[in-house]
């Protein structure tokens, strides 16, 4: 456990300061700091693209992190060869590969914190002209659980790029950096349309039976990112129960094992 | 290899020694036979504990300075506090790094990275060091304080396995040496027994030689080099070479030695990979 921690504690240093990092971050931050802009809407509309773009922006540029640090971790220990110092002390590959995985998921989880902290100040400041408003100004706007809402999307999201960075750096200890990017942002937005897919799975779709095969199988196989995303009830300021929290975090983290376990399998039997 | 001393392995470029060493670390996978280290299978994490391994041009973490990368290495090996903090300042100074300590790994130089190289790889006190060239981009003082640490270990016990293909560097200091070619020990054996012609070939060495007696002395020597007063005759064994000098006494010839004539590593190394080629 304690060589987890240490190669994830080096890792997370590591990555924090990189520079391309620091730039998705920036960009980020003012981007959901822009939404503050749109005044010239209605009270509805206002409160919709702010939590349309606030928290599409943390998705967004969550994912990009994910994927750009997750990729990198193992080729990088790999070009400069420090993979070599690290395991020839008593370190397996098993704890290498989880310490360089926690290492990751710190850093994309503090830059999601990051970006989740611009956006709750933004939201902070804005809601009560929303909350306090007249009925001169629009209709009422209900804002019930909106708040806590908000944490939890944002707590989803963290779950939601724990998936995309395993599957990242396990990628990345099969293929070269460049394909396992690829192969990421791939497995990313055909896993946001997993009911599309199930669609073209379906023969009352008109599917045949090889497309009902190939889909079927992508649809139970890919990870269903849609699920993490719950802007939806939040604009309509419906409660999001804990037990959908739990159901969606519990497949978050099978999911990851179940990545882990096959990134394990293969890396076990690289030659580094 | 014999413990409590350094074995070389040289070879010529790509003749697979650091993949033997990478073998050793079980950072790749023998596609056929096996090996044992400390009576552990290679890879196994239990022999880990006692060795430690000196990279060719080393890069580390650059976000770290010398302590914390230490620091960084020893707890791997679950060391931490007093214990921990004396080992790197021992090995900081022992590798004269101890002044510069404090500067970031990312703006030192190449050789400031090997010597760190090198006291990462002695952390954990090992009993075995497996380095590669670790003496390879470093100024002629660097190199000879790395030598001198190298058979400082060696004195006090330990066990150095050592990759290089600076001959003059391994001749010096390797006990015995393995010479690889194309994957293939081609010749193995103590430095002694390596350099040590292999037709036995002996050097006698005459002064005060009459002409008759040089003539006497090149017609039964295999060749005979002159410098200043001195003759030297070298012959294919020991009794030739006992009896040319007798005959060459007894007519008044003074004779200064008889040695086994001594190779170089290098000679020795372009013979076994078969000359150089053209």
């Amino acid at each position: 456990m304690s060589a987890i921690w240490r190669i994830a504690k080096a890792t997370f240093h590591e990555a924090l300061r990189r520079r391309f990092l620091n730039g998705i971050l920036v960009f980020a931050i003012l981007i959901i700091g822009s939404s503050w802009a749109f005044t010239y809407l209605q009270p509805g509309a206002e409160l919709k693209m702010l939590i349309d773009i606030g928290l599409g922006a943390i998705r967004f540029f969550g994912m990009l992190i994910a994927i750009f640090v997750g990729v990198r971790l193992i080729p990088d220990e790999l070009e400069k060869q420090t993979i070599h110092t690290l395991l020839a002390k008593p370190v397996t590959r098993a704890q290498f590969l989880l310490g360089k995985f926690f290492g990751g998921v710190a850093t994309v989880i503090t830059n999601v914190a990051l970006m989740g902290l611009a956006f709750v100040i933004v939201y902070t400041i804005k809601a009560p002209q929303f909350r306090e408003m007249s009925p001169e100004e629009g209709p009422t706007i209900s804002m019930e659980f909106m708040a806590p809402n908000i944490l939890k999307a944002i707590g989803l999201t963290c779950f939601e790029l724990l998936v995309l960075t395993a599957i990242a750096v396990v990628a990345s200890a099969i293929f070269s950096w460049v394909l396992a990017s690829i192969f990421s942002f791939f497995i990313y937005f055909v896993g946001q349309m997993a009911d599309f897919l199930r669609e073209l799975a379906s023969p009352e779709h008109g599917a045949d039976t090889a497309s009902s095969i190939v889909f079927g199988v992508l649809y139970r196989i890919l990870p269903h990112f849609e699920i993490f995303d719950i802007r939806e009830s939040i604009l309509k300021d419906n409660f999001v129960p804990w037990s959908l929290l739990g159901n969606v975090t519990g497949q978050a983290i099978i999911y990851v094992v179940i990545i882990l376990m096959i990134g394990y399998l293969v890396f076990n039997e690289r030659e580094v | 290899m014999e413990e409590g001393q350094i074995f070389g392995l040289v070879g010529p470029n790509g003749s697979g020694k650091t993949t033997t060493l990478k073998l050793l670390l079980g950072l790749v996978f023998p596609t056929s036979g096996s090996g044992e280290i400390f009576g552990h299978p290679l890879g196994s994490l239990s022999y880990k504990e006692r060795i430690g391994f000196v990279p060719e041009g080393p890069y580390f973490y650059d976000h770290l300075n010398a302590v914390e990368l230490l620091r960084f290495y020893g707890s791997l090996f679950g060391m931490s506090g007093t214990e921990l903090e004396d080992r790197i300042e021992y090995l900081l100074k022992l590798v004269g790094m101890w002044s510069r300590r404090e500067r970031k790994t990312l703006h030192y130089s190449r050789g400031m990275l090997q010597r760190i190289g090198l006291a990462q790889g002695l952390i954990n006190d090992p009993d075995l060091l497996l380095a590669d060239e670790p003496t390879s981009g470093l100024d002629p003082i660097g190199a000879i304080q790395i030598r001198e640490v190298l058979m400082q270990l060696r004195d006090e016990g330990k066990t150095i396995f050592l990759c290089s293909h600076l001959l003059k560097e391994m001749e010096s200091l390797c006990d015995s040496v393995a010479i690889l070619n194309k994957g293939v020990v081609c010749r193995q054996g103590s430095m002694e027994e390596l350099l040590t012609a292999e037709n036995g070939n002996y050097v006698a060495t005459f002064r005060n030689l009459d002409q008759d007696s040089v003539q006497r002395l090149q017609s039964v020597a295999e060749r005979v080099d002159s410098e200043g007063e001195q003759y030297m005759a070298a012959f294919h064994d020991q009794q030739s070479a006992a009896a040319a000098a007798k005959e060459m006494v007894d007519k008044g010839a003074q004779l200064v030695e008889i040695v086994p004539q001594r190779l170089t590593l290098e000679e020795v190394f372009i013979d076994a990979v078969g000359g150089i080629p053209e």
